[in-house]
């Protein structure tokens, strides 16, 4: 890596070791690089400590997203999944966006390039179902618990609910109605590209302002009067946080005020992953248009940067 | 007395007492005056006895001291005497053993001589008479006969240098014929004549540089020029010239306690003068290119400082003129610079002139560098000086460490004089915002590019700081600003060109001015562009060696800003009217991923846009 790959180099996506003890990290070279969190955050760090311990070329594209099972880490490139075990094997489709899982039956939902979601089983490998409906490609997906529902956000502006069957349960353009005036920013576009849910909130943003929905009514609850496009955002005790352009963390109360913006290193913002699993390593990292990835110890402001 | 006193006190009672008493008295006085006068008398016969034992004394010491004195004057008349050396002993006479053998008898006359030191040394000296006789007649007859040889040599001396001019005339007829069959013997040894005279660092150089001139690459030639008269005088007198340093330095000091202010600050220039000396003589190495342009290399040696630098000039077949930007390009300064990467050339490379710098007060070197010549370390490593802040690698010395640089130093320079030849021409057709795009070249790219390059100027370093890059710049890099056009958008590209050209990328720093102001820190499609342009070396170096680099890269900036303008138009859904930019390039998807990027790699054959 040069300093010139170095200079456009994007981190897209991360994700936690199950254990909580590592953080891996892709970008736009098609790079996964693990970093061990424990090494970086101990009393005696070095600047060696904020390097990976790990780097391999894990596709040919960028690795848009990557998620972590109890073993394995997955990660998708253009066209494919591979499955790395927190050391690897692979699979097939077109630029995969989101991955998420259903613990219940054990498949991997994905969303991606051609429009539509694709539910694998992950102890067979095959995918078992197509959800088509979107008009473009798929930015985001998350996944309700409860009631064991998926929601996507796409490139079209629509924010997709699905249940059990391939038929959507119910689909909202966030452009349309009462909620056009308050979310839709159209200097920006439609396209929604990130969704959070908490059982009966559900937050989402992208072209339009990043927003609070409560579900059951279908409407806007309160908009979050942020600048840039969000393209992260995570529901975190009381606050919500959220990442997108403009190089800052923005934390957000529910009443729709915008509590404080964190400055970070990177110019813009891809990714946000909170490390919940382990609580020695209780971290915020967050990635973006660079090739350093912040790192917060205390949420409120930046710590320290790992680099590539 | 008082016995008369007494009596006469006593009175006349006793009359007779008295007279009694005085006819005493006055015997007892004449007794007295008769001693008196027998004492003066027996003083007296004393004194002139003592007188005349003395007076006789007087005459014996003196005669004794006469005969001492003679003594001596005869004791130094003797040891002058003995100290006399006749001059016959200064002459070196053959032994006795010798002198009985040789000499014939009437003249030794052993029967005498035997027993008399006396006639033997006559004899002896007499021998010695007659040899010395002998001998100089000897030496006479010798004389004549060496005056006759003289003579003739003169005369044979005289034929063969009426031969010269014949030689001569030979010697020139026979130039045509060896230039012909190009074997210039002439010519090297008057080079081989002249460089005995070179300082070693120059003279190891020259053999390089000649025989890879002679082996590998016929377009490369040597010459030595400069003054041998003064080189030969320079190796003649170093210890002369010590001896003239002490004086003149003992004169000067002198001096100075006269004159304090008039001659330190004199001094001091010519003591900086007289380090920073050149060798009279100086090599120049030419390498020409198939295009005719040939590069000159001028070497010289800094005999105090033990270092070799290099001027350069560069003469073109062509007339170079027309690009207004491209004035730095063939500058002789820094048409070298970071042939290595980070040798600039501006400090001398030899630790040990430190001290030397510091006795004269020179504080940087690179204030001599534009009279001097640059001392780069690739120039040392020709000349077989190796300096020991090189780093701990094989310690070859002299011709090893030359030959071990020589082929790959031509080829970065034949390679950079291509190069900024190239980059020449490249900028006068830039200046006219013609894009020079090679007919190998034109598959990365669609047949129609609709955004064009409307400007391309020079800029200074102060001027780009602002515009930011990590750590990639540095002073000694061109930079230069490109405006790109199409319609209302103007995009201002920053460019960054290294002097190692075309091995290092020449960076792009984008700014787009179209409904707002976006730039590469803020945009991530921007950024993107950006990475098409400066990472994708493989791709858009060309054939080799590379030359097209730039105006590939510049061209692909015009494409991109085409695909950008025309998919972004799309964004914004009829809010504003008719769109500026109509679709007219074929991509797949104009978004894609999370930071929605779009389309900027072009496939060839197909000819449609797709993302990486």
């Amino acid at each position: 890596m040069g300093p010139v790959e170095l200079l456009h180099m994007s981190v897209f996506s991360q994700s936690f070791s199950p254990c909580g003890r590592f953080l891996a990290a892709g970008n736009n070279y098609g790079e996964i690089a693990v970093f061990s969190l424990s090494a970086a955050l101990s009393p005696d760090a070095s600047e060696a400590s904020q390097k990976p311990i790990l780097n391999f070329t894990a596709h040919d594209g960028p690795v848009f997203s990557l998620l972590s099972t109890d073993t394995h880490l997955l990660s998708a490139g253009n066209g494919e999944i591979s499955a790395w075990s927190w050391a690897e094997t692979s699979l097939e489709i077109p630029e995969i966006n989101a991955m998420i899982i259903n613990p219940k039956d054990n498949s991997l939902i994905v969303g991606g390039g051609d429009n539509n979601i694709h539910i694998m089983d992950m102890e067979t490998g095959i995918f078992k179902s197509v959800l088509k409906g979107h008009t473009d490609y798929i930015h985001c997906l998350c996944f309700k618990e409860r009631e064991e529902e998926i929601l996507s956000g796409g490139e079209d502006g629509a924010v997709r609910i699905w249940g059990h069957t391939e038929i959507p349960l119910s689909h909202f353009q966030t452009c349309s109605g009462m909620a056009s005036q308050e979310c839709a920013r159209p200097q920006f576009g439609k396209w929604i590209s990130c969704l959070a849910t908490d059982s009966d909130w559900m937050l989402c943003g992208g072209g339009p302002s990043l927003s609070l929905w409560h579900l059951r009514s279908m409407s806007p609850t309160s908009v979050f009067p942020l600048p840039g496009c969000q393209r992260e955002a995570v529901f975190y005790q009381d606050l919500i946080m959220s990442v997108g352009e403009g190089p800052h963390v923005s934390h957000c109360l529910h009443g729709g005020t915008v509590k404080a913006q964190i400055p970070c290193t990177p110019s813009s913002l891809n990714t946000l992953a909170l490390n919940l699993k382990n609580s020695e390593h209780r971290v915020m990292t967050v990635g973006g248009s660079s090739h350093q990835i912040d790192v917060f110890t205390n949420f409120s402001y930046r710590a320290f940067s790992l680099s590539f | 007395m008082f016995h008369f006193y007494h009596v006469s006190k006593t009175g006349s009672e006793r009359v007779n007492d008295a007279d009694i008493c005085f006819i005493q008295c006055s015997v007892h006085f004449i007794t007295l005056k008769k001693l008196n006068r027998l004492a003066h008398m027996r003083l007296k016969k004393g004194r002139d006895q003592t007188h005349e034992a003395k007076q006789r004394v007087d005459v014996l010491h003196l005669q004794l001291q006469n005969l001492l004195y003679e003594v001596m004057h005869l004791q130094k008349e003797i040891s002058k005497c003995l100290e006399f050396k006749s001059q016959h002993e200064e002459i070196e006479l053959v032994s006795e053993e010798e002198f009985f053998q040789e000499a014939p008898a009437e003249i030794s006359r052993p029967h005498v001589t035997r027993d008399d030191n006396h006639q033997l040394t006559l004899a002896r000296l007499d021998w010695e008479l007659e040899q010395r006789k002998r001998l100089a007649e000897q030496y006479k007859m010798s004389l004549a006969r060496k005056e006759k040889i003289q003579k003739a040599i003169e005369q044979k001396r005289e034929y063969l240098s009426s031969l010269q001019p014949g030689l001569q005339n030979i010697m020139q007829a026979s130039l045509p014929v060896q230039e012909y069959l190009s074997m210039p013997f002439e010519q090297m040894q008057k080079q081989a004549e002249v460089a005995r005279h070179l300082p070693p660092p120059l003279y190891v150089l020259l053999v390089q540089a000649a025989a890879y001139g002679q082996a590998c690459d016929k377009t490369l030639s040597v010459n030595i020029s400069g003054d041998v008269d003064e080189a030969k005088a320079l190796s003649r007198r170093p210890e002369d010239s010590q001896e003239d340093e002490s004086d003149s330095d003992a004169e000067e000091e002198q001096q100075n306690t006269k004159r304090r202010r008039a001659t330190v600050g004199v001094q001091l220039e010519d003591k900086r003068k007289a380090m920073l000396r050149r060798h009279p003589l100086s090599l120049c190495v030419d390498l020409k290119c198939k295009d005719g342009s040939v590069l000159h290399l001028f070497f010289y040696y800094l005999m105090n400082l033990n270092i070799l630098t290099v001027k350069t000039k560069v003469s073109t077949a062509t007339d170079l003129s027309g690009a207004v930007s491209a004035g730095e390009l063939l500058n002789s300064e820094s048409l070298l610079n970071c042939l290595y990467a980070s040798d600039h050339g501006k400090e001398t490379p030899n630790p040990a002139n430190r001290y030397q710098f510091d006795k004269v007060g020179i504080t940087t070197f690179a204030d001599y560098v534009s009279d001097l010549g640059h001392p780069y370390v690739w120039v040392q490593k020709l000349g077989g000086l190796q300096f020991s802040s090189d780093g701990a690698q094989v310690c070859l010395r002299g011709s090893a460490l030359s030959a071990s640089h020589m082929e790959k130093t031509m080829k970065l320079l034949r390679g950079r004089l291509q190069a900024r030849l190239a980059l020449h021409k490249q900028f006068s057709s830039l200046e006219h915002s013609i894009i020079p795009v090679s007919s190998e070249c034109q598959h990365l790219f669609p047949a129609k590019v609709v955004s064009g390059l409307t400007r391309w100027t020079m800029m200074s370093y102060q001027e780009f700081t602002h515009v930011l890059k990590a750590g990639l710049v540095c002073e000694t890099d061109l930079f230069f600003m490109a405006v790109v056009e199409r319609g209302t958008a103007r995009l201002l590209a920053a460019v960054v060109l290294n002097p190692r050209y075309p091995e290092v990328m020449p960076l792009f720093s984008l700014s787009l001015h179209w409904k707002g102001e976006r730039s590469g820190r803020t945009e991530d499609n921007l950024r993107a562009m950006e990475s098409e342009v400066n990472v994708f070396r493989a791709e858009l170096q060309g054939p080799r060696p590379g030359l097209q680099l730039l105006t590939n890269q510049i061209q692909r900036l015009c494409v991109c800003l085409d695909v950008y303008l025309e998919t972004e138009s799309q964004v914004c859904d009829g809010s504003e009217g008719p769109r500026e930019f109509p679709r007219e390039k074929m991509c797949l998807r104009t978004a894609r991923g999370p930071s929605r990027l779009k389309p900027f790699k072009y496939n060839h054959p197909q000819g449609f846009f797709s993302h990486r």
